[in-house]
């Protein structure tokens, strides 16, 4: 039986802080991915909290040093359109445009595709899984042909979020408001591996809402790309996804970096990759061994050695392509 | 032909003697030139079903109405030892609880030849099996009411693979888990066929198992008046799936039950038989005297409607230089699942091609998976799958033009009846749609060898059904007004039957379409048709309604030609009168003339004849694709599709375009995307819902996509010339589309869907040598 909850439409950021500070709430912004998780029994709600409503955390703003604040409820869509971002960020812009599918972008919102739960098809069906409190990650044994390659488990989800990635490759830092005041987070430490925490993916306390994502002033010189391969076209998830985001100096790659999505159960920083790139002028050659060197250190299972494969092609093709 | 149509023709076929004409009858000829019929028309429903005037099953509100949900076996092999609803029994708005043991509910299932089961059996061989069902005020309350039954399983080992054959694997059923004896199709003697070849080629094949996945979910709602039912449900047969089904179940007489489905949001061979849901409606309607709706929840619909079952198929071919085949040999090991249902691929294997030596052997077996049930040419496009890969792999070693060495092995007549057919348009579907498709210019270009490789590739197909035979009946009533209204009992599930019909009634009548009225599948008001399986309703039913709107003709013509004084030939219908063609003074309206043969309206009751003897009716295709393989991503991008399909006359430009497109999508999420995934660990479906379980989207078909339509202009076939579409379509793209990606890179896909992942896994073995 779904289990009878309150619900709160909040008026102010402090509204909001206050009603989630109590056992059981959880935030809708979009919606799109709790009612799922309600829906299919993942977890219960006491209360849910809707910020649609908080115009202080919608919408994007310079910053005085020249990088940009996107509000937590600035919509999917609206950041695939951004000319802003396009033009300066393109990573993101492309990452979101390739998100689910046009009405999920309309109704979804970036707070909530970063903070969206895992996809597996074992956390979402009908299984006692291990991120649901039961003892087994099914996927070990399973079908796992969309599971991660680079995970030290306990848990092989991957990481759903296209944003994420792309953000990953920005250095994005998170600005999380809670009971006790405001923290800044950088991305990089914002996702947790199952080792850290089996029950939740990111360092979220229950009472903290992510309200901002500042990006950092384009350096000179920098370009990204976001490249997802999915099974069709529209209305899926990555199999494999590259965020790529260079420093280019007369016709030097003077500082690379490289992250992965669809491959572990939090973005995957490419270091090697990264290594291998700075300081040297790209071709073909390069390419293909940075390809390689991003797959470094994959564990595939029984059934997702091809994402090994398709983490090689999808980084050079990436790189020949920025360059081009 | 896949076992399930050959049951239904058979029990049907002889079952009802066509009734005769109220005329006595002249000869009907076939079209000489035609107003209507050959041109595009849009739907006539077209209008209700854009604005949401159209009710479909789903949008059905009743005054008092519950709904039901359904409880389902959460295991793939369990017995149920007890189940407790009390809990759930005095939960707000919940009005009644049904299980196994109710009175009334303890009815068999799977009936005939196909195993024996229980509506609520407490032995539950799949995940979903039903085991209990409430009605309550809201769907929500009934959602709710289901997770407060407690239900004790005892859980059983399960088998979803070959491995159920071995003796030593759990049990489905007391006999062991094999599906009756192999099924043999035995022509001349291939080993001597092979001793002939120039070349041999074996290849072995797998195709997954692909769900329905219909727009609109299964589902019905009831009603009962005293002792008469009337049921809306969502169904391709209101009369041989529903309201015979039905009747069995609940042992009433057949004008008790009103069976209605006037329109249908997706079928595909799903929804011909009665759904446990619909009895399962009908008993908590009668249960707490109100009436039920029971809509199924998508995932329920991914665990119990039914799928197309996978194919393990290992082709042996032989051939000689100059591309004749000389023997043919299939084996074929499958599962439809917990219960039987058709499972065979062959059938094109020994008719498609000419070929003297053919052997092929299917078997199946038992599995704790939901049942298999017709799927939209059921058996074929797996059947295709290795038999136009096979002809590929044959063309590339002979080095010979796949088109050419379809063409070299062509054949009028039917191989496996060893009778002529009365049309077949498969040489000119793949010499016009080649020839459209530009595939001589196409094969010959240069290949890039970068990392986006470009392919085409070809293949052929044919359908066992798309003949249509009796019995089938269309009512064809003329008003004084001039106005005609069509009633049959044949369904509509979204193929354009009615508009059809329509036109055909007006070419027939010679009067606009606008004049023409149709109202369908409604048991106590329409007349007998079949259910829409097999590509047979176009066939089946218009021929009838030719015949009837002839026999209205008919009879106007000889009450004319009496009034007018004129001969028969002379009289036309003009508007709400007749009058003389020669004489264009002479005329009378028709309000007169009916009223002085003593009626208002002129009906003609048109029954479907048989088909000619000793003749095969079969519709053709030849399916062309264009792809672009990623050899670093595995991405298979389909840039371009064609389809030539032949099915004998063209009635309605539009709808037969229509068709092809929906067809070759469909066959096109076969190819690249779709399969039902199941944990080998519990056996239970992993990707139950629409996001996992992964349909084309619209930017997965190409923009680029052609429909060629030959006409055979087949005079024989029936009254109309027409054969089925709708299977037809769906045969042949997945093949070509393989057939194409091989062209590009060089791998062979044997095993489909042909996802990235099997792409790269393919291209890294070629790699590894
Ligand atoms: C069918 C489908 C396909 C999809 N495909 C993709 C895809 O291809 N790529 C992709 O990246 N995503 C995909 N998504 C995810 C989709 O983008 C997210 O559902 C959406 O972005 C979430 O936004 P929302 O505002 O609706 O979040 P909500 O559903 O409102 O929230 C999601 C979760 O985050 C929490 N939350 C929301 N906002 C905050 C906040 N500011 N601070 C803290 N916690 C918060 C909520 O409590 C909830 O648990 C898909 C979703 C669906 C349903």
């Amino acid at each position: 039986m779904m289990k009878p909850f309150a619900y709160l439409k909040a008026k102010t950021p402090a509204e909001a802080l206050a009603a989630l500070n109590s056992k059981g709430a959880r935030i809708h912004a979009g919606g799109t991915d709790l009612l799922g998780c309600l829906h299919d029994h993942l977890f219960t709600v006491d209360k849910v909290v809707s910020i649609s409503g908080i115009k202080e955390w919608s919408g994007m703003t310079g910053r005085p040093d020249g990088g940009l604040k996107i509000g937590c409820l600035t919509t999917i869509a609206s950041i695939a359109a951004s000319a802003v971002l396009k033009e300066k960020y393109a990573v993101l812009a492309q990452a979101a445009s390739e998100v689910a599918s046009p009405q999920l972008r309309e109704q979804g919102t970036i707070g909530g595709n970063l903070c969206q739960r895992p996809r597996c098809w074992y956390y979402r069906g009908d299984f006692p899984c291990a991120r649901k409190g039961g003892e087994t990650c099914f996927a070990v044994e399973g079908e796992n042909q969309n599971h991660a390659i680079f995970s030290n488990g306990p848990c092989f989800f991957v990481h759903p979020s296209d944003t994420a990635v792309a953000l990953s490759a920005l250095q994005a830092r998170l600005t999380v408001a809670g009971p006790a005041g405001t923290r800044t987070v950088p991305i990089e430490s914002f996702f947790l591996a199952p080792e850290k925490a089996i029950d939740r993916e990111n360092v979220l306390e229950p009472a903290e809402i992510l309200t901002e994502i500042h990006l950092p002033a384009p350096a000179a010189g920098a370009r990204s790309s976001y490249r997802k391969i999915r099974s069709r076209q529209s209305w899926d998830f990555a199999l494999t996804s590259v965020a790529l985001w260079l420093q280019v100096d007369k016709g030097m790659v003077s500082q690379a970096r490289c992250w992965l999505g669809g491959v572990a159960p939090a973005p995957w920083r490419a270091a090697a990759a990264e290594k291998l790139l700075a300081g040297k002028k790209l071709n073909a050659a390069l390419a293909a061994s940075a390809g390689q060197a991003a797959a470094e250190g994959a564990v595939p299972m029984r059934d997702n050695a091809y994402k090994v494969e398709m983490v090689k092609g999808a980084v050079e093709e990436s790189l020949l392509r920025l360059l081009a | 032909m896949s076992h399930y149509y050959e049951e239904m023709e058979e029990s049907f076929r002889n079952s009802f003697e066509p009734a005769p004409g109220p005329v006595a009858e002249a000869k009907i000829r076939p079209w000489e030139k035609t107003q209507l019929v050959g041109k595009g028309v849009p739907r006539v429903d077209g209008y209700e079903r854009v604005s949401g005037a159209a009710q479909y099953t789903a949008d059905i509100v009743l005054p008092d109405m519950l709904y039901a949900a359904i409880l389902r076996c959460p295991h793939a092999h369990a017995m149920v030892k007890s189940i407790d609803t009390s809990a759930a029994e005095k939960m707000p708005g919940v009005l009644a609880v049904l299980s196994g043991k109710s009175p009334g509910a303890d009815l068999p299932w799977y009936g005939g030849k196909a195993a024996q089961s229980k509506l609520f059996d407490t032995h539950c061989r799949h995940e979903g099996e039903e085991v209990a069902a409430v009605a309550a005020l809201t769907p929500y309350q009934a959602a709710d009411a289901l997770r407060a039954i407690r239900v004790e399983y005892e859980t059983l080992p399960f088998v979803l693979d070959p491995a159920a054959m071995q003796p030593s694997a759990p049990k489905l059923y007391e006999g062991g888990n094999a599906v009756g004896e192999p099924r043999i199709v035995k022509r001349g003697d291939v080993a001597q066929g092979f001793a002939e070849a120039d070349v041999v080629l074996e290849e072995t094949f797998y195709t997954s198992v692909q769900m329905h996945a219909t727009m609109e979910a299964h589902g019905s709602v009831a009603k009962w008046d005293g002792d008469k039912l009337t049921l809306w449900d969502s169904t391709q047969g209101v009369y041989d799936g529903v309201l015979f089904g039905a009747a069995r179940a609940l042992n009433m007489p057949f004008n008790k039950i009103r069976v209605i489905c006037k329109y249908m949001g997706g079928g595909f061979g799903a929804k011909l038989e009665v759904g446990k849901y619909s009895i399962i409606a009908a008993l908590l309607a009668r249960k707490t005297g109100r009436p039920v709706k029971a809509m199924l929840p998508r995932e329920d619909t991914f665990l119990c409607t039914g799928n197309r079952p996978e194919a393990r198929m290992t082709l042996k071919a032989g051939v000689k230089k100059d591309g004749t085949l000389t023997a043919l040999q299939l084996t074929n090991l499958s599962t439809p699942g917990a219960y039987a249902s058709g499972t065979s691929v062959g059938y094109q294997v020994a008719e498609l091609y000419k070929c003297p030596n053919v052997l092929v052997s299917e078997s199946g077996y038992y599995s704790n998976a939901g049942r298999a049930r017709p799927f939209r040419a059921p058996g074929f496009p797996s059947g295709n799958w290795c038999l136009e890969q096979m002809m590929d792999m044959l063309a590339v070693k002979l080095g010979m033009d796949p088109v050419e060495l379809r063409l070299k092995n062509f054949t009028e007549v039917s191989q496996t009846r060893q009778v002529p057919y009365t049309s077949t348009g498969l040489k000119e579907c793949l010499l016009q749609g080649a020839k459209a498709f530009g595939w001589q210019e196409a094969r010959a270009a240069k290949k890039s060898d970068g990392p986006v490789r470009r392919g085409f590739g070809m293949a052929a197909g044919m359908w066992s059904g798309g003949n249509g035979s009796p019995p089938y009946t269309a009512e064809v009533r003329l008003f004084v007004d001039g106005g005609i209204t069509i009633k049959t009992g044949a369904m509509d599930i979204g193929t354009g039957t009615k508009t059809v019909a329509c036109m055909v009634a007006a070419e027939e009548l010679g009067v606009p379409l606008e004049s023409v009225r149709i109202e369908n599948a409604d048991t106590a008001v329409t007349p007998y048709g079949q259910s829409s399986g097999g590509s047979m309703t176009l066939p089946g039913l218009i021929p009838a309604v030719r015949k009837g709107a002839w026999l209205v003709k008919q009879q106007l013509l000889a009450w004319g030609a009496e009034a007018l004084g004129v001969p028969a030939e002379d009289v036309e219908l003009k508007g709400n009168a007749i009058g003389s063609r020669s004489a264009p003074d002479k005329k009378k309206p028709l309000e007169e003339l009916l009223r002085a043969n003593g009626v208002m309206d002129v009906i003609g009751i048109g029954n479907r004849d048989p088909n000619p003897p000793k003749k095969a009716i079969n519709p053709f295709g030849a399916h062309f694709a264009e792809v672009e393989v990623n050899t670093r991503t595995g991405e298979v991008r389909v840039v371009r599709l064609l389809g030539a399909n032949e099915s004998g006359r063209v009635i309605n430009q539009k709808t037969f375009h229509n068709q092809v497109f929906g067809g070759m999508t469909q066959c096109l999420g076969f190819a690249l995307t779709e399969k039902r995934v199941l944990d080998r660990q519990t056996g239970k479906m992993v990707n139950a819902n629409l996001h996992d379980y992964k349909v084309p989207t619209a930017l997965d078909v190409p923009v680029q996509h052609q429909v060629v339509a030959v006409d055979p202009q087949d005079t024989e076939c029936n009254l109309v010339g027409c054969k089925g579409l709708g299977e037809p379509a769906h045969i042949p793209t997945a093949s070509a589309i393989a057939n194409a990606i091989y062209d590009a890179v060089g791998v062979r896909p044997t095993h489909g869907p042909m996802e990235p992942k099997t792409i790269l896994e393919l291209l890294a073995k070629k790699k590894r040598g």
